[in-house]
């Protein structure tokens, strides 16, 4: 510190000879001119005086009769108008300050945090709509109206914050945890339970409505199960109205599901020959500069790899660097063996196993077997179930007697 | 004699005041402060100049005595109207 300060003044390396250079040093320290690096050679002394301090040696210098030549000049004070002198230098430095301060009015990065749902190019789309975009004036940015803006557009966000930090717009969004909850359109009551298949009931609990069926029947399929109009008699057993009710009821249905799925014999592999070509971009914004190219193979995929340079990334400059690795394959036809076949399709088969169990079906019997066919393995399966069944559908409303009422 | 043995006796006197009021001696009393670390470096503060300096020799000038510096390399590192360091290989450090 002391050592950029003294820079900053400016000092000389001087060279001090003659009759009493002792006593020219104590009367330099008694004006308070500071030395220092003091080094005796010979009959000479060498030491740093600083610019003020020279400047006021000339009493000095005649009263004690030393000779005092400069060396060497340090500092700012002699740096300075020798820089000045570099017209275009100096022109240069103040072009890149100009530059400095006219590019900071500018938006050169958005950063969005918070966002779980709603995803990045989601959002940026919304905010190209919005006339949000990076290269934007911060003058014309208004906070307010865009903070507006993002809790309108998007209703799973409850919380958003937009500020600037230096050339850089942070958004930060919080998103509602709890699933959003839509309102429900108001539904008279009245519902029956239809049965979607056929089958035999083997038990049954209502909870509300009137059973149409009883354990043991075997029924069609859109059968009304559970009636949601539930009449009220009169004395003479005639009905003088009916109460709607949701029909609710566990009603467990025996039927026979069928399965069936196939697989054609050949079927067309990607396989990768290994060779690749890799391509390397620049993409300045939305402007991507790259080798123009012939078409690398004749099938192929690629893959693309994007980064941004830290430096640019701390700068906030939209610069990005990627890479392009085309991918050749050939398509490769396949016979399936049959024990191939097989494994495809028992997963298929537990696939579709593993969904009915997830429903609560109970299988009792099953019957699986593969066959072939011209071109197809063809996998077809029965199963005897059990299975919750009850499908919620409106009731027909009925008005009657408005005469009985009447009376 | 008479003028001398005065001397010494506000002398006594003046130390004994300046131990019982607890004030810095080095100050009060102009005595020189020395701090060495090893035999390196020295800084020297209360000194009224410098009588001789040469790379085996610094005399100091005190107020109330000299102070001489022998060794190998010396050579001031600043020099000050409070204080100055001295560095090189100090052998002796004497008082005149």
């Amino acid at each position: 510190m002391i050592e950029f300060l003294k820079y900053i003044r400016g000092y000389l390396r001087i060279r001090v000879s003659g009759f009493s250079p002792e006593r020219f040093m104590n009367l330099c320290s008694n004006k308070g001119i500071l030395l220092w690096k003091i080094v005796r050679e010979g009959d000479v002394y060498y030491m740093n005086i600083n610019l003020k301090g020279f400047r006021a040696l000339r009493p000095i210098v005649r009263k004690t009769g030393t000779r005092v030549a400069i060396l060497e000049r340090y500092g700012l004070p002699f740096f300075l108008p020798k820089l000045l002198k570099r017209k275009v230098f100096v022109g240069g430095l103040l072009f890149a300050i100009a530059f400095w301060m006219w590019s900071s009015l500018f938006i050169w990065d958005i950063e969005l945090s918070g966002n779980y749902r709603i995803t990045d190019d989601m959002f940026q789309s919304f905010l190209k709509e919005n006339d949000v975009i990076v290269g934007m004036k911060k003058g014309e940015l208004d906070i307010e109206t865009l903070e507006k803006e993002i809790r309108r557009s998007f209703p799973e966000i409850t919380w958003a914050s937009a500020r600037l930090s230096g050339t850089k717009l942070l958004i930060d969004i919080k998103e509602n945890d709890a699933p959003i909850i839509k309102e429900q359109e108001e539904k008279q009551a009245g519902s029956n339970l239809v049965s979607p298949y056929a089958g035999t009931v083997v038990s049954m609990i209502v909870r509300s409505g009137v059973p149409m069926v009883s354990v043991g029947d075997t029924i069609e399929a859109g059968a009304v199960l559970v009636e949601g109009r539930v009449p009220v008699y009169n004395d003479d057993a005639t009905v003088r109205e009916y109460i709607y009710v949701d029909a609710d009821a566990d009603i467990i249905l025996e039927h026979t599901r069928e399965f069936s799925d196939r697989l054609s014999f050949d079927y067309i592999k990607k396989e990768y020959t290994g060779r690749e070509k890799t391509r390397v971009y620049l993409r300045f914004g939305d402007e991507q500069l790259k080798m123009p190219q012939d078409r690398p193979f004749l099938i192929y995929d690629s893959v693309i790899r994007e980064s941004r340079p830290l430096l640019f990334e701390k700068l906030s400059i939209p610069v990005y660097m990627g890479t392009y690795t085309y991918r050749e394959y050939m398509n490769v036809e396949y016979k399936y063996s049959r024990e191939e076949a097989q494994e495809q399709l028992s997963e298929k088969l537990f696939t579709f196993l593993a969904s009915l169990e997830e429903k609560g079906v109970q299988i009792i019997e099953k019957d699986v077997k593969i066959d072939t066919n011209d071109n197809f393995w063809i996998i077809s399966g029965l199963f005897l179930v059990r299975e919750p069944v009850g499908d919620s559908v409106a009731v027909e409303k009925i008005v009657i007697g408005e005469k009985e009422i009447d009376e | 004699m008479k003028k001398r043995d005065i001397k010494k006796n506000s002398g006594q006197k003046k130390e004994s005041l300046v131990e019982s009021l607890k004030l810095p001696k080095d100050i009060c009393m102009g005595a020189m402060k020395v701090t060495m670390t090893g035999n390196h470096e020295a800084w020297i503060e209360n000194y009224r100049g410098i009588l001789e300096y040469s790379e085996n020799l610094i005399l100091l000038q005190g107020k109330t005595c000299q102070v001489c510096f022998e060794g190998t390399c010396l050579s001031i590192d600043y020099y000050t109207n409070e204080d100055m360091k001295i560095s090189g290989c100090i052998a002796c450090v004497r008082f005149i």
